[in-house]
């Protein structure tokens, strides 16, 4: 990917959306919790915007101005463990996030979170292609 | 004061981009810089405003001075801040190359018309009152590169333009935010007088004076130095690539009112040539013709209303003839990226992801994992995945029998094209029906598309002097052109080669000559390159590394230059800033592939492989050794040969890619007098349209590929660039309603990309 800051949000919103929100669904069936997973993906959506603009920074670091595969796990995995760490802090402190049960626990967040990765991940690496030919040659923007 | 010959210096250097020689040649002292009012202007952002000074020295030497620059002078690789250079001396200000020569160039100057003007304003922070003499164009804005640089919120990057247009001075407003004003109106362009004043957020610029003068046209900036004609050797029209040279072929403009600028339909039916209709026409018939066919085809044209001339029947036909020549067989992989398909619009899944597929089917698990592995971590942490050649020919053939290409398209030479009196496009081509005799034979069409790709060999002058003159077209070859018979002949008897150049296809060179050395080890290699390159290109925040003096980026651009922050840029700028932009993007580069490192090492430590630098003075065939023996110009700073002998040399360094040596786009960029890009090549929108060749709101014409290089996307000399060339203008004729044809997206787009998948014909 190649992506303009632009290009980093729409995809994001457009891959929450329409990825996002029916596995999280699956999982608050699962979890028989109807606002702790949607309450997780707003968060990691709307703090997701603030992380693109770095990512976007971050892009003009490199000669080719790209974002590979791989920079797309790390951020994965650095929003997962922001997310958590600050839950955590929020109930040492004896409070809660907003929205976020108490009783939800690592393991259940890490299966929600990862499983909508790697369908998000798998969505940047094709399909989303094959509904918008543009979306590739406009740095990730669809709209 | 009168100036003797003695006193004018010549500077060359090549676009960095291109490789068009282009000269400076006049009076010392001149100063090298970014900005436009230096003597010669460079664009790049790594040259500072004023970066170099030449004066006359002692002895009738060239004293050459930074002035305090930011990227510094390089002489022989090394940074200085001042250096004394005589005849034939180079210097490097990245990522220009300039060689000095003392005295003129020998061709008469042609006279070319300017007009200077003088521009006051004052800074309104503080009052101090600038006044320049400027030479159009002058660029105006926030950015660092303009001409005239001017600071603040209400100013744009590039706010706006003066330009000459036949005898007057133009302003035009470059899209900026906040507008231009000229004598309190505000207009988007307009001729200005003296007395004008052009306000610009709070300033106010005042022309203060217009003068007109007559200046020799020898500074270089129209781009073609007076040897470049010699320097090249056109494909045959015939057999595509020829190794022997031959006079480009006049366009056959006295038949079917061909000599018309809007040929009446009535001198065409006059003719009595064989006409066909269509609705589509691709002229040319290779990669840039199919990869628009094909995006036609899935936007529902049927074949019927579409047809494409070329003379190869496969697309691919040429570029597999120019891949085999440099010595890549359908084995060995090309410099593209996985979702690069020609085969497939939507890069979905592309080549690393089949070939991960056909791994797994074979049992080859280890294989797949590999190729996951580097399209995963490309190109950081593993090396950049790219296709075998033949596999990207074979998909082509299965999605040229999908679209019915076999339907669309015939065998011709395409002579001319032309306006007609109806709003179309009229092509004459020669062809050969089978059964018939050779002739002549008129398509009309609505809907123009031009492709016709690189339209010649380039030599290094001094390798095209000595090819001319011996007429020995075996010892000294072009890396593009067939010459197996140096491999097989080292093979045999070893032999020492000399390699020029460091792209791609040098590298591609040394990993043939090193297959050879696994037969036989009396085979060695002299690399013979102009300057040492000891850092690489700057943009930005980001550097390109070297290593060896190679340059490396893993495609011939920045990955973003195809579909991220670097091609939106592109668009967006004016023709000045692109020209700086694709100066500091391109430039020649190889691909960062461990095992021609390896190659390169292994031949330093073994001592097979021999580097040197400098100005080759002259090549010519020693009898007494049997040899060619390369002069090199003896260098004032470091030691070195002055003589190079080997038993063949190879030129490595491209292909040539000016409009003018194409006999057919230099009839048409003539006849209809198109505009030209910054790099002199024909100038596109955004959509990819030739817009000087609209005809009466009718009939549009496109062209993609490297005749465009220079416009509003920088690769478009790749599979994608030409992919995305005719989705643009497909997405146009969309826009102005061509018939039979909808736009690729949402639903219908996938529903396409089902059948591609089926296999299923269109």
């Amino acid at each position: 990917m190649t992506p303009t800051y632009y290009g980093f949000l729409q995809t994001r919103f457009l891959l929450f959306t329409v990825i996002g929100l029916p596995i999280t669904f699956g999982f608050a069936n699962l979890y028989r919790d109807y606002m702790t997973p949607f309450a997780i993906l707003g968060y990691l959506l709307i703090f997701g915007f603030a992380w693109d603009a770095a990512y976007k920074f971050l892009v003009t670091l490199r000669w080719d101005h790209d974002w590979p595969p791989a920079y797309q796990l790390f951020a994965g995995i650095w929003e997962g463990f922001f997310f958590w760490i600050l839950l955590q802090t929020f109930r040492q402190s004896g409070q809660q996030l907003p929205g976020i049960s108490e009783l939800l626990t690592f393991s259940q967040f890490l299966l929600h979170y990862s499983t909508v990765w790697i369908f998000i991940f798998i969505g940047t690496q094709g399909p989303l292609r094959i509904l918008f030919p543009r979306w590739r040659f406009r740095g990730g923007k669809w709209l | 004061m009168q100036q003797s010959d003695q006193s004018i210096i010549t500077l060359t250097w090549a676009d960095p981009v291109n490789g068009d020689q282009q000269t400076y040649s006049g009076v010392l002292p001149v100063t090298i810089g970014r900005r436009q009012d230096n003597q010669i202007p460079l664009q790049s952002s790594q040259i500072s405003r004023e970066h170099a000074r030449l004066s006359w020295g002692e002895d009738g030497r060239v004293l050459l001075e930074d002035r305090g620059s930011r990227n510094g002078i390089l002489v022989d690789g090394t940074r200085v801040e001042q250096a004394t250079l005589g005849d034939g001396d180079s210097f490097r200000i990245r990522p220009f190359d300039l060689t000095l020569k003392l005295g003129g160039i020998s061709a008469p100057p042609a006279l070319r018309h300017v007009l200077i003007a003088t521009i006051r304003w004052t800074d309104p922070e503080n009052p101090h009152v600038n006044t320049r003499r400027l030479e159009p164009p002058i660029q105006i804005g926030r950015h660092s590169s303009c001409t005239i640089h001017l600071s603040g919120k209400q100013i744009s990057r590039q706010h706006a333009l003066i330009e000459q247009r036949n005898g007057d001075l133009w302003v035009i407003n470059q899209d900026s935010r906040n507008g231009i004003y000229v004598d309190n109106k505000q207009v988007k362009e307009q001729v200005l007088r003296v007395g004008s004043v052009l306000r610009l957020g709070n300033y106010n610029l005042h022309i203060e004076k217009i003068e007109s003068q007559n200046v020799e046209d020898v500074t270089g900036k129209r781009g073609i130095s007076y040897e470049d004609e010699q320097t090249v050797i056109a494909f045959n029209p015939l057999d595509d690539l020829s190794n022997t040279p031959h006079t480009i072929e006049e366009p056959w403009t006295h038949i079917a009112g061909m000599n018309y600028r809007q040929v009446p339909i009535s001198e065409l039916h006059k003719s009595g040539l064989p006409m066909t209709e269509t609705t589509y026409l691709a002229v040319g018939g290779g990669l840039g013709s199919f990869s628009w066919v094909d995006m036609l085809r899935i936007g529902g044209v049927p074949a019927s209303e579409i047809i494409s001339i070329g003379n190869r029947s496969r697309p691919y036909g040429r570029y597999r003839q120019l891949c085999r020549n440099s010595q890549i067989p359908d084995w060995e992989r090309l410099r593209s990226n996985s979702d690069s398909c020609p085969d497939n619009m939507w890069g979905w899944p592309g080549y690393a992801v089949r070939e991960i597929w056909q791994d797994i089917v074979k049992g080859d698990i280890p294989s797949a994992l590999r190729t996951a592995w580097q399209i995963f971590g490309e190109p950081t942490f593993s090396e950049t995945y790219t296709p075998r050649s033949g596999t990207v020919f074979d998909s082509i053939d299965r999605e040229a029998q999908r679209i019915k290409w076999g339907d669309i398209w015939r065998r011709g030479y395409v002579r001319a094209i032309r306006q007609t009196d109806d709003g179309r496009y009229v092509v004459l081509y020669s062809g050969q029906e089978p059964g018939t005799e050779k002739q002549m034979y008129l398509v009309l069409a609505t809907y123009l598309h031009l492709a016709v790709g690189y339209p010649a060999i380039r030599f290094l002058p001094d390798l095209c002097d000595y090819r001319m003159e011996s007429e020995d077209t075996s010892r000294v070859v072009n890396a593009y052109e067939k010459h197996d018979h140096v491999y097989d002949s080292l093979q045999k008897n070893g032999g020492t080669v000399l390699v020029r150049g460091r792209g791609i296809v040098a590298s591609r060179i040394f990993q043939r000559i090193f297959e050879v050395r696994r037969e036989n080890t009396k085979v060695s290699v002299l690399h013979l390159m102009r300057s040492p390159t000891p850092v690489g290109n700057t943009y930005g925040r980001t550097q390109r590394s070297v290593k060896n003096h190679w340059e490396y980026q893993p495609f011939n651009w920045p990955k973003a230059a195809w579909g991220g922050d670097l091609k939106e840029l592109l668009e967006d700028s004016t023709d000045p800033v692109r020209n700086s932009l694709l100066n500091d993007w391109g430039g020649t580069t190889t691909a960062d592939r461990t095992d021609w490192q390896d190659i390169v090492q292994a031949g330093l430590n073994e001592g097979w492989y021999q580097r040197a630098f400098g100005k080759v003075r002259d090549v010519n065939f020693d009898p007494s050794t049997g040899k060619i023996s390369t002069n090199i110009q003896e260098s004032t700073y470091i030691q070195k040969e002055s003589k190079l002998e080997a038993d063949f040399v190879i030129d490595a360094t491209g292909l040539e890619s000016s409009i003018d040596d194409h006999p057919l786009l230099r009839d048409l960029a003539t006849q209809y007098n198109l505009k030209r890009n910054p790099k002199m090549r024909l100038a596109v929108s955004n959509a990819f349209e030739v817009e000087g060749m609209r005809n009466n709101h009718r009939g549009r014409f496109y062209a993609s590929g490297v005749a465009t290089l220079g416009g509003p996307y920088a690769a478009v000399d790749s599979f994608l660039g030409l992919q995305y060339a005719a989705l643009a203008s497909v997405d146009n004729l969309v826009s102005i309603g061509a018939p039979h044809l909808r736009s690729i997206d949402g639903v219908y787009s996938l529903l396409q990309w089902i059948r591609w998948a089926r296999g299923a014909e269109l």
